[in-house]
């Protein structure tokens, strides 16, 4: 048995060395990390436009990702209004922070994506799947009406159930085409099961995961609404 | 003084022998740290969907049972035995918070997809296993090629399960794409009449189907080997 | 006018957390008992699963063990999470690196405290848990508990009613493995299945059972109905 004096000296020393070790690490690290996750985020953004980039997401380097942001894309921030707010860059807004704040205090990202194919307005939404949040990233085409691309994420540790809306590429595919307004009143565009009745407004549940479709169907419901009055702003 | 008789054992004893290379070979086959010894079962079995990533866990997982088996049976004599759990923990943790920063900055995607997992190496019970079970009770150098030997023979075991859920479950290995119903696929089961019937297995995605597939090789392993069948 | 009319509209409809919902707690709660056990879909705490689930008695007891542990290191962990180790917290800084190794050694801390004080206090009560609690804090779900509640962002109200399902979904799913495991005795198993390979075979046949749970789903009544 070792005195009391030595156990509190040696916890003392191991802390130290252990945090002080991995404090350095850490900051030696933190630029490297830093830019891993700006690509990630990039690369997630730029999934909802993939058939418009003129080369394959999956095979372009981290380099050209970051240059085509920087080249072709246009970052706006717009408040819970739909204003936009001066000083703020899109992509250093968290939505998961974001959510935590009062619904009248929030800050949405508006990428614009311009490209040889047209303009993408490309916007984030954020929602409750059934068991897990969900998010996903839009894109408009500059008709502020029909959607061009959607690409979906969740948070989930084991892939299978509910992750095929962010796993099979087939389900954000069926967003192609379709247009969130109805004679001129926005009326989203929802995921149903069993039969579609509206073929340009609505697409088809995924197998497996059929109630998650509700919670997308909300998400988008709700995220695209807060966009609207910033696009009725740029129609002008 | 204590420390030249270590030395001349040192010396006495090749470095890398045949007690060295049973450490090494053991864990692989006879005394599989999955399949025999039942340990550390628990987290990483969730990354055996795809082989990249168990090929990564398992070396995360080698790389910190080598290095924690190391660092505590250098650090055996010393260490207090009222906090000896603690402080076996703290220094796994903080070889797992290595891996998760060098991962982090390695491949990021990667790491993102393993989320907790990387975390739950902590408590993966191979780890304390072998802490407690050889490495506070032998030299470093042993201890250090014990880890790596049961590292591998768990990574072994998880590159097996999932080499079978990817292949069999979204028909791919290691990425490459070998059998689905797009012109991305080596068969494209649309054109390839042969391999029309095919549809990849559902169920392999599902937690249960490595479940079943270290099922079936405990089975196989035993059928095999007499000696390891469980009598009671 | 239409500006007007979309801003009404949006700000009428309510943040998902303008409000409680009793149905979200609820939610997570039979999400982390059945769908999402802990054992049966996550492989955690397997190693105590196989090794104490051959009586149905020592199952409850290290069952009823992990309840008490994951509901309240959880919380204890989310506090460490948000006070101490997050931007907003007591240091103003960034210390999620060190979040790996606080969260071990707070559950460590407090196991080994808890069994110091049902030892004194508990006679009974130490001689039917206490020889599982050294068997917690390696109990990957334990740690798994409050690394999930982290990735999640729970709230202090999630977090706890999570860890608390969490620790129900593990005993459930010992104490029924263990029932199977008595009567699998008098079954005539291949011998080189016996013991752990059919185990496994019976853990993954659970699994999928409790999986096909999945399309209850109380909260989401309670929360859009």
């Amino acid at each position: 048995m070792h005195s009391n004096k030595y156990v509190t000296v040696y916890t003392v020393i191991m802390t130290l060395v252990v945090s002080v070790v991995l404090a350095v690490v850490v900051s030696g690290l933190k630029p490297i990390h830093d830019d891993n996750a700006a690509v990630y985020k990039k690369r997630e953004i730029l999934k909802a436009v993939k058939g418009y980039l003129g080369s394959d997401l999956d095979k372009m380097s981290d380099k050209e990702v970051l240059d085509l942001f920087d080249k072709n894309i246009k970052q706006v921030v717009i408040d819970a209004n739909g204003k936009p707010v001066e000083g703020e860059k899109a992509e250093d807004l968290d939505m998961a922070q974001e959510e935590k704040k009062p619904l009248a205090d929030r800050h949405y990202p508006v990428f614009t994506f311009e490209s040889d194919k047209g303009t993408f307005y490309l916007v984030s939404i954020r929602g409750n799947g059934l068991w897990d949040k969900i998010w996903g990233t839009i894109a408009l085409k500059d008709d502020f009406n029909t959607i061009a691309g959607a690409s979906f994420g969740h948070v989930g540790e084991t892939p299978g159930l509910g992750a095929e809306i962010s796993d099979n590429p087939a389900f954000p595919k069926q967003f192609e085409g379709k247009t969130i307004n109805e004679d001129g009143k926005y009326v989203s565009v929802a995921v149903v099961k069993g039969g579609i009745k509206k073929p340009a407004h609505q697409v088809d549940a995924i197998t497996g995961a059929t109630i998650t479709s509700k919670g997308v169907t909300e998400m988008l419901d709700r995220g695209l609404r807060i966009y609207l009055p910033y696009f009725e702003s740029l129609k002008k | 003084m204590a420390e030249i008789a270590t030395q001349v054992e040192q010396e006495k004893e090749p470095f890398f022998g045949k007690k060295e290379r049973k450490l090494l070979t053991d864990p692989l086959s006879d005394n599989n740290p999955i399949t025999v010894q039942v340990l550390g079962i628990c987290s990483a079995l969730a990354v055996t969907t795809l082989v990249n990533k168990a090929f990564v866990m398992a070396i995360a997982v080698t790389f910190v049972t080598a290095m924690s088996n190391f660092a505590v049976s250098f650090l055996r004599k010393g260490m207090p035995k009222q906090i000896r759990m603690i402080v076996q923990l703290v220094v796994v943790a903080f070889l797992v918070t290595l891996v998760e920063l060098a991962l982090k900055a390695a491949n990021y995607p990667i790491w993102k997809e393993l989320s907790v997992y990387i975390g739950l190496i902590i408590t993966n019970c191979i780890v304390m296993g072998r802490l407690e079970a050889y490495a506070m009770a032998n030299k470093p150098w042993r201890s250090f090629v014990d880890g790596i030997g049961n590292g591998l023979g768990y990574g072994v075991i998880l590159i097996i399960v999932a080499a079978f859920r990817e292949l069999f479950g979204k028909g791919s290995l290691a990425g490459f794409q070998i059998i689905g119903n797009t012109p991305d696929y080596l068969i494209d089961t649309t054109k390839n009449s042969f391999f029309s019937w095919y549809m990849p297995n559902n169920m392999m995605v599902i937690p249960a189907a490595a479940l079943f597939l270290i099922g079936s090789i405990i089975w196989i392993q035993r059928s095999k080997n007499q000696n390891l069948v469980d009598v009671s | 006018m239409r500006n007007a009319m979309c801003r009404a509209a949006h700000t009428s409809y309510l943040s998902p957390h303008t409000f409680i919902k009793m149905g979200d707690l609820l939610n997570i709660f039979i999400k982390s008992v059945f769908i999402e056990n802990m054992v049966l879909a996550y492989f955690l705490g397997m190693c105590s699963f196989l090794a104490v689930s051959k009586s149905v008695k020592t199952a409850i007891g290290l069952g009823a063990a992990v309840v008490f542990v994951l509901t309240l290191t959880v919380p204890i962990n989310w506090f460490i999470n948000e006070k101490i180790l997050g931007p907003n917290g007591i240091f103003g800084m960034d210390l999620t690196f060190l979040r790996f190794i606080l969260f071990i050694a707070t559950i460590a801390a407090f196991v080994q405290l808890v069994e110091m004080a049902v030892e004194k206090f508990s006679p009974s009560l130490y001689n039917a848990l206490g020889i599982f609690l050294p068997l917690i804090t390696v109990n990957c779900s334990i740690l798994g508990g409050a690394l999930f509640m982290v990735a999640r962002e729970y709230n202090l109200a999630e977090a706890t009613t999570f860890g608390f399902g969490s620790g129900i979904g593990f005993m459930v799913a010992i104490v029924v493995m263990a029932a199977i495991r008595e009567k699998i005795r008098y079954s005539a198993v291949p011998p080189a299945l016996r013991g752990l390979g059919i185990a496994f075979l019976l853990t993954g046949l659970m699994g999928i059972a409790f999986m096909s749970l999945m399309g209850i789903n109380p909260g989401n009544y309670m929360t859009h109905h």
